[in-house]
């Protein structure tokens, strides 16, 4: 899939992309839903086994088709599932911004949180958050893979 | 430095001759006398083809991985920089140790063939050290079964995160501009990750077709996805040879990038370099502190 | 001889352009000489030699719509895409790369099959020639049937003078090009000028005859060791011309299926639907690559596909030079 140049951006709301780590974050989502939290609806949720799942070319893939920013959320340090895959993930996404930086994309489109499955309030405040940063930021063009 | 053509190439031959190693990995003498390409040897009587001049630049240690599955052992000639590249192909368990044979050559610096013919040059004092070699830390093999000539001592260098700075300094959208004007030239030709000992996978996700990881339309977003995901993979095990850069047709800064990253791991998780001792920690983001900075509460 | 004077150079390049013509001149874009569209105030690299990357871009282009398709109404639609059809002038190409043209024209205009994307950049172009005065230290043409001074199936010749570039129409095309520039002529001194000396010469009389019986000659073992299996030496051709087909989704029922560049020293490229690769290692990629452009292409349309632009034995990072191999294989005794 790619972005057609020509789509219009009169309209335009923030387009963004959670990966949530099933055993934490994505669960922290759910409870957010059952306490009827209110939040922005232009987050997209996809649920991988652990923030350590994820793969910088997964966010790439993200910006190159069209989204607006991509959130990370997993278990707290010291919570994994697997004991240790967000201690990965944490130097991982450390990095991964700072890379996302030099090369000239703003850093605030990539913003990774720890949100446990009991802090459904903190998943919908993480969610408005990250909404109101990107929303400032504007559309984001830059890594697009357009056609005409 | 004085020559040491003649004791490579006697030492070549007792290797071949008395079946120590099944074949010899070095330089000869090309064509143009700005080249001095890589040599495959297996018989003592060609080792007389052996040279190692200014020219002698390519790092030979990737071509191992061609033969890692045959048994063979191979006596490589190694520099500084090819050493730790050789380091890195042993620390990834490409091949084992006991299956190349490893003669190092101190090195005072290279010249880049490309730059002989750009400048006009018609011999090699003329030509201007390569820019790879501009920044060498470790002029002396770091690992090695013999050494041929005296130890170099690495030369007194300036900031050797200078360019990377420059650019950190650009704003958001001047750095965009820089980049997107070098990797809209990328030809998609693979020759930086061809040449790179970091990169050893036995199958690159460039290359996988199903699914297509990377589609082969050559326009801006995706040869910068090319280059991120390379150098990201590279990350915290890039060796700093500089031969991506030197491979480039295109002249595209890869090293900057990849420069950029070595600085910032220093920064996080504190200093590292890779590369140059075999029996170490896996590469920064292999393992993990619980005390690394934490920016995502 | 015809002339004009080099001060006059832009308002001539002014005049061509302003037909509406895409004039293509060769200029150094971010440290990389190529062909690109010459505007006003473009700064040209006339005089630098042959261009890193060759103007077959221009007729062939890395990427290429072939059709759009779109699924409505259980219905598949396709329409196919026409190509541009832009005037273009390719000005200050050389010998050489004339002659990769023409061995493209042989690929995508003949033997019963007619490429029409191709065909119709193809009629739409005109090549103004710059012969060679003194050959690059990695220039071969001559070595390879080439004449840096001229220019066959150009349409407009132009040499170097000093003071004047001398120039000679080809073709009709190029006669009728020439009057749009009239006010800019002068009668010129000079003459033809002679070529420099080659520094790199092969004689390849014969080679493709004798490489049809080297298939598997150990010479094969010797070469492609050192070969690091990458596509520079492909990209940069002037007559390489291999391409992949492949989809691009634009939504969930729409996009296009495109052409692009693919290179032969490509593990992939050979990589068959179930796995098997006809051409599993370096060594018979590289073979087949040596063999396309000295044996297989004279075979099929009786010339070689290596003009001697010497692009390869410039770029390649690790030495692989072609008229080495030609000089090597006119050694090999064969014994039937």
């Amino acid at each position: 899939m790619s972005v057609k140049s020509s789509d219009a951006q009169e309209a335009w709301e923030p387009k963004i992309l959670a990966f949530c780590c099933n055993w934490c974050s994505y669960a922290g989502a759910d409870l957010a839903g059952l306490n009827r939290t209110q939040q922005p609806p232009n987050v997209r949720i996809i649920r991988v086994p652990c923030s350590g799942r994820v793969d910088p070319q997964f966010i790439m893939r993200a910006f190159q088709d069209g989204v607006d920013g991509v959130l990370v959320a997993g278990c707290h340090p010291g919570d994994c599932h697997y004991s240790t895959g967000n201690f990965f993930a944490r130097r991982r996404f450390l990095l991964f911004q700072r890379i996302f930086d030099y090369i000239g994309i703003d850093p605030g489109r990539l913003q990774n949180r720890w949100i446990s499955g009991a802090e459904g309030d903190k998943f919908a405040a993480t969610v408005s958050k990250v909404t109101e940063d990107i929303r400032a930021l504007g559309p984001n063009r830059k890594l697009r893979d357009e056609h005409e | 430095m004085s020559d040491p053509s003649g004791e490579m190439r006697e030492l070549a031959k007792k290797l071949l001759e008395n079946g120590e190693v099944d074949r010899i990995i070095g330089w000869e003498k090309g064509n143009l006398w700005y080249q001095s390409p890589p040599l495959f040897i297996t018989r003592a009587e060609e080792t007389d083809r052996l040279v190692f001049d200014d020219f002698a630049i390519n790092s030979l240690v990737t071509y191992l991985l061609d033969e890692r599955d045959s048994g063979k052992k191979t006596g490589i000639f190694v520099k500084g920089c090819d050493s730790r590249g050789l380091v890195r192909i042993l620390q990834d368990k490409q091949i084992a140790r006991e299956s190349v044979y490893v003669i190092g050559l101190p090195c005072s610096g290279k010249k880049d063939p490309r730059q002989a013919l750009s400048s006009g040059a018609s011999e090699s004092s003329q030509v201007p050290p390569a820019a790879k070699c501009e920044e060498c830390l470790y002029p002396n093999p770091v690992i090695y079964d013999v050494i041929i000539g005296e130890a170099v001592e690495a030369k007194a260098k300036g900031d050797r995160f200078a360019a990377v700075k420059e650019i950190e300094a650009k704003t958001a959208d001047e750095k965009y501009a820089y980049w997107t004007s070098q990797y809209s030239k990328c030809l998609r030709c693979l020759a930086c990750r061809n040449v790179c000992p970091a990169c050893n996978c036995r199958e690159c996700a460039f290359d996988i077709s199903k699914p297509r990881i990377l589609a082969k339309e050559n326009n801006l977003s995706h040869n910068m996805v090319y280059h991120l995901t390379r150098a990201f993979h590279a990350a915290g095990r890039c060796v700093e040879c500089g031969e991506c850069e030197r491979v480039c047709p295109m002249g595209i800064p890869i090293m900057q990038l990849n420069k950029k990253i070595i600085k910032e791991i220093n920064d996080l998780f504190g200093p590292y370099e890779a590369g140059v001792k075999l029996d170490e920690t896996p590469p920064p983001l292999g393992t993990y502190q619980t005390s690394d900075p934490e920016e995502f509460m | 001889m015809q002339g004009i004077a080099k001060q006059d150079l832009n308002k001539v390049l002014e005049t061509l352009s302003g037909g509406g013509a895409a004039l293509l001149v060769p200029m150094e874009i971010d440290g990389v000489t190529r062909f690109a569209r010459w505007e006003q105030g473009a700064k040209t690299a006339l005089g630098a030699g042959n261009t890193l990357l060759p103007p077959k871009e221009a007729l062939f282009p890395q990427n290429e719509k072939v059709f759009n398709y779109e699924m409505s109404n259980e219905e598949a639609k396709i329409v196919p895409s026409a190509a541009a059809a832009e005037e273009t002038i390719i000005l200050g190409i050389r010998p050489c790369d004339v002659r990769a043209i023409q061995a493209l024209d042989n690929v995508f205009l003949t033997k019963d099959y007619v490429d029409e994307l191709y065909k119709t950049r193809r009629r739409h172009t005109l090549l103004i020639a710059l012969g060679c005065t003194q050959p690059a230290p990695t220039c071969f043409c001559s070595s390879v049937g080439g004449d840096p001074l001229q220019a066959e199936g150009a349409d407009i010749m132009l040499w170097d003078l000093g003071e004047t570039y001398g120039l000679e129409a080809l073709s009709d095309k190029g006669k009728d090009l020439l009057k749009k520039i009239d006010k800019f002529m002068s009668k010129s001194r000079g003459k033809k000028p002679a070529a420099g000396k080659f520094s790199l010469e092969v004689d390849s009389r014969g080679i493709a005859e004798k490489l049809h019986n080297m298939f598997e000659d150990p010479i094969w073992d010797r070469w492609y060791q050192k070969c690091l299996g990458c596509g520079i030496c492909t990209f940069i051709c002037p007559t390489c011309h291999c391409f992949d087909m492949q989809e691009k989704h634009t939504g969930q029922w729409d996009g296009y299926r495109y052409r692009c560049w693919d290179s032969c020293m490509f593990q992939e490229y050979s990589l068959m639907a179930g796995g098997h690769n006809p051409r599993p290692t370096k060594k018979e990629r590289l073979r087949n690559r040596f063999l396309h452009k000295l044996c297989f292409f004279q075979e099929r349309y009786g010339m070689l596909l290596c003009t001697g632009c010497g692009r390869c034995v410039r770029e390649c990072p690790v030495g692989m030079d072609i008229t080495k191999f030609i000089k090597e294989v006119s050694e090999v005794s064969l014994n039937e």
